[in-house]
């Protein structure tokens, strides 16, 4: 009954199981952490042009340019089910034509063992900072705000807010040379 | 029993204990890591030390070592039945 290979093949699959269990076990083990930490944004420069995106239709369409500074430490969000961060900073504002506007500006993606120690100084955004139309020029409130994505060895594609935001607001007058 | 050649027996209680001996080692490299990769907080030697266990396991219960050999059933001393066996083919057909 018990022949070599089937010794083998019983050890395997019992290493197997024990596997999974100590996965989930992992996974257990920091289900209840609490992985939002206090950032630091604020804008350096904001410029506000009125060009054509010409990847969508020829109208003008307000493009915002802003750089900023963002300073967090999230060497502690990084335990032992936590593989990689994916950090994205979004610009939210309302507009007459939208409730709700969310652009992507920038994001980054943190590897374990990389520096998660972040002093951002003076960056500027990795995406155009479309509106639909015309609603960034003399805009009073634009919120910037940080958010990550918690890869993990194992369990839930955690989506976690950045405790701490930024408002700032665009200037009243387009700019026509380059900035 | 061969496999490639080499005798692969292991008798009764031999086969019972390497099962049990392997469980334990397995288990005990699972739980041993799991505490060691939670203090350092490394899934991943939690992972190398489950496949150390692993293979120890392996090189100590999947090869017939001579200690699994110990209780031989005595089995009794063939008979000569070439009568018997040659009654019962011809009943079969």
């Amino acid at each position: 009954m018990h022949s070599f290979l089937s010794r083998g093949n019983a050890i395997l699959a019992y290493t197997l199981s024990v596997l999974s269990f100590l996965t989930f076990v992992c996974f257990l083990s920091t289900v209840l952490v609490d992985s939002r930490t206090e950032v630091d944004i604020n804008t350096v420069k904001i410029v506000v042009k009125n060009v054509a995106d010409y990847s969508a239709a020829r109208e003008k369409n307000d493009l915002g340019f802003i750089t900023f500074d963002l300073q967090a430490n999230l060497t502690k969000i990084f335990n032992w089910n936590v593989k990689q961060l994916f950090l994205y900073l979004t610009a939210e504002y309302n507009t007459t034509a939208n409730i709700l506007n969310q652009v992507v500006l920038w994001d980054r993606i943190i590897l374990r063992g990389e520096n998660a120690d972040l002093k951002l100084k003076n960056m500027n955004t990795k995406y155009y900072f479309w509106d639909d139309g015309n609603g960034l020029r003399g805009h009073k409130n634009i919120t910037l705000s940080l958010h990550w994505n918690i890869i993990p060895n194992a369990g839930r594609l955690l989506t976690v807010p950045a405790i701490g935001q930024h408002t700032f607001k665009f200037p009243e007058e387009y700019i026509d040379n380059r900035v | 029993m061969t496999f490639l050649g080499i005798p692969t027996h292991m008798d009764y209680e031999g086969q019972g204990f390497a099962e049990k001996l392997s469980r334990i080692i397995v288990t005990l490299f699972g739980a041993v890591g799991l505490i060691w990769g939670y203090i350092i907080q490394h899934f991943s030697q939690t992972c190398w030390i489950l496949f150390a266990g692993f293979v120890l396991a392996s090189v100590l219960t999947v090869p017939p070592w001579p200690m699994y050999r110990r209780k031989q059933l005595n089995w009794q001393k063939p008979r000569n039945t070439d009568d018997q066996a040659n009654n019962k083919n011809k009943k079969k057909k």
